[in-house]
């Protein structure tokens, strides 16, 4: 999955998007709050939504991602201010790239693969063996 | 049981080599305290008060003799010697080095153990009625599903990082022998109207400060849907539950902050946009494997009669400690961890050693890790209690108190805890020498007592039928007094009896209530009975009179 140089103030939040009609912006950033669903026709006019993962103890942003993809959004889903150490969950959650927070630029490229198998399906289970359905 | 196969012993192998490369990061600066705290809780480690604990799971409390052997070894060679079963079916070790964990990871994969999401704001050790597949009213056995709902939710990409811990239950027969009514999710199996197999969900509940019942959110699930439904559950509690205070973080407080209705809407509305979803159906074809892995190794036989000497420890030992199998020909035996003079749920790297042997022997090799901290072994033929009896005397296990009052569920408290307000272990002591010198353990039956050394409640003190809950005022320990709770068949919370009593008044306090309840008590009528009849007045009359 590629790494995506993608720079936060080009994108907007929810509000200023809807305020500033979207011309100027790349792309949404997410906030953990937003209601994906009730936020729907806005979120699908963004041809990149960016997903912040800065905050190491908060696991809203992958309920986000899924619930952006039951609402039909087609654009590219981003994940920023990674944290290594969460990095199999977001590979698997169905975004389309990310970048790790700078701290973590050191480490080899193949850290985070530790897994060959995963107990269930998700969004993106490229590479796994999928054990649910081997048994 | 189930038994791991290549493909887990490699994932195993794999998490014990990313939490490595965790500990070597940290080591070198290069993790936070505060990530690798909630890196190493996943993992199972605290750090406690004198050394770090490591909490390994039992997934719902099913064990064989190479695993109590295993934690034998680890007990012995990591620890002090001991190990100390906990009330979710989970053992702890208390004085683990962090340099070591990598080798005690490896060592428990080597048995099929492991520590993953013992911990941490994570989904939890599933627990199940240690008497699965034993009992004769039973609806279906827990454990294939148990162990089905284990392994999805273990490292699930989308619910690995809650509020706040996250605790299954799942009971298989009518009545609640699991507590799953104080867990956050209690799955009940039942059958609906066309005998077709599901799940009521219980959602909502959990002990510590603000105890609460879980309440039926869906009264019924077909078994082949409870993967979707649990997922949508947790992704509403995921984006809903609170996070900005720890104290509130868990399910309970967004059950009731919604109402038990709009909570389940709103799982409902979800639900219905995934369930149709092939990827999320239960698999019948492992099912039935499970299910297989998981058949009664025993088939009823003939009772042949061996002459024992007649030994009044004995009958009382039976009396209490053993129970009929229905599979005819065979007992269920509850070996206590209750002895007088150490600590409840504690065991020995000798014991354990011990006891693998007679599970093998004895068991099929088999065991059980029951709430109340006994192990159960549950395919003993009847002519060998006996023998099984005096084994159990030699390595100090035979002791009686299974059903009584003498046994006394204890968290480790003061002793190991570092959030620990008060002791715990040394009162259970006490307490149980109070009642040897008065002699009312007898007429006490099986009264239960549970004893919790803070607000977290590791005992569930508040499902006891005295429950007590240590509290710190003005640096002085108090206890804080619970009767009337139950979870013996069915889930009830304690009353608040009155004022917390200190440490030094707390033992003759206890003899207080049960003589109430004694003089109170007609014929056979359990603690919860009397108390529901006679109202918490006498109680209170006699304790603060
Ligand atoms: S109840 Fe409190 S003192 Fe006891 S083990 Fe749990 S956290 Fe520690």
């Amino acid at each position: 999955m590629p790494e995506n140089n993608i720079k936060i103030n080009e994108l907007l939040d929810v509000e200023n998007w809807q305020k500033n009609n979207s011309t100027s912006s790349k792309g949404i950033i997410l906030n953990p709050t937003d209601d994906v669903q009730a936020l729907a026709d806005t979120l699908n006019q963004a041809s990149l939504i960016a997903v912040d993962f800065s905050n190491f103890d908060d696991g809203r942003n992958y309920s986000q991602i899924k619930l952006l993809k039951r609402i039909g959004y087609t654009g590219k889903i981003h994940a920023i201010n990674v944290h290594i150490d969460h990095l199999q969950f977001i590979l698997r959650s169905g975004v389309d790239s990310y970048e790790l927070l700078p701290e973590y630029k050191k480490y080899d490229v193949n850290y985070a693969s530790d897994f060959s198998i995963c107990y269930q399906a998700a969004d993106n289970n490229i590479g796994l063996l999928e054990k649910h359905k081997l048994d | 049981m189930y038994k791991y196969d290549n493909l887990d012993s490699q994932f195993l192998g794999e998490r014990v080599e990313q939490f490595t490369k965790q500990i070597d990061r940290y080591k070198k600066n290069e993790l936070d305290e505060d990530q690798f705290r909630s890196l190493r809780l996943r993992n199972g480690l605290y750090k406690e008060l004198h050394a770090n604990m490591l909490r390994v799971a039992i997934p719902y409390g099913v064990i064989n003799s190479k695993q109590l052997n295993q934690l034998a070894l680890i007990a012995n060679k990591y620890d002090k010697g001991y190990g100390h079963f906990t009330t979710r079916q989970n053992i702890q070790f208390n004085w683990i080095d962090l340099a070591d964990m990598p080798n005690i990871l490896k060592d428990l994969a080597d048995a099929g153990l492991h520590a993953i999401q013992t911990s941490g704001k994570s989904i939890r050790n599933i627990t199940a009625d240690p008497l699965s597949g034993v009992r004769t009213d039973e609806i279906a056995d827990a454990r294939p599903y148990s162990e089905i709902i284990r392994q999805w939710f273990t490292l699930h990409p989308e619910f690995s990082w809650l509020p706040a811990k996250f605790k299954i239950a799942i009971n298989g027969i009518k009545t609640d022998q699991i507590g799953m009514k104080f867990h956050d999710i209690g799955l009940q199996i039942v059958r609906n109207e066309n005998k077709e197999l599901g799940f009521a969900v219980y959602a909502g509940g959990g002990l510590g400060a603000a105890a609460m019942l879980a309440q039926e959110v869906k009264s019924f699930v077909p078994e082949e849907d409870i993967l979707s439904y649990l997922e949508s559950l947790l992704r509403t509690y995921n984006l809903q539950g609170r996070r900005n205070n720890p104290k509130k973080g868990r399910i309970k407080f967004l059950v009731k902050e919604l109402g038990k209705d709009k909570f389940s809407e709103l799982v409902e509305k979800d639900w219905l946009l995934s369930k149709d979803n092939k990827e999320l159906k239960l698999n019948f074809a492992k099912l039935k494997k499970l299910q297989d892995n998981f058949k009664i190794p025993i088939k009823p036989k003939a009772y042949s009669n061996k002459n024992t000497d007649v030994d009044f420890n004995f009958s009382i030992w039976r009396k209490n400690n053993v129970r009929e199998n229905k599979i005819s020909g065979y007992s269920v035996i509850f070996v206590s961890l209750s002895q007088i003079n150490s600590a409840p749920g504690d065991i020995s790297h000798q014991q354990l050693k011990a006891l693998a042997k007679l599970v093998l022997k004895y068991s099929c090799d088999e065991a059980r890790i029951t709430k109340k901290q006994d192990i159960v072994l549950p395919f003993v033929k009847n002519e060998d209690v006996y023998e099984l009896w005096q084994k159990l005397n030699l390595i100090d296990l035979s002791s009686p108190h299974n059903d009584t009052f003498a046994h006394i569920v204890s968290c480790p408290g003061l002793d190991y805890c570092s959030l620990a307000k008060t002791t715990s272990i040394p009162i259970a002591k006490q307490i149980q020498n109070r009642f040897n010198e008065n002699g009312l353990l007898f007429e006490a039956g099986n009264l239960s007592l549970h004893i919790s050394g803070c607000e977290n409640s590791c005992s569930h003190h508040h499902v006891a039928d005295i429950g007590l809950l240590g509290l710190n005022k003005n640096e002085d320990a108090f206890y804080q007094i619970t009767l009337g709770g139950n979870t013996k068949d069915d889930t009830e919370l304690g009353k608040r009896l009155g004022r917390a009593v200190s440490q030094d008044e707390v033992i003759d306090v206890v003899e207080k209530i049960v003589k109430v309840y004694l003089a109170n008590k007609e014929e056979e009528e359990s603690f919860n009975k009397v108390f529901k009849r006679i109202g918490i007045a006498p109680f209170k009359d006699s304790v603060y009179a």
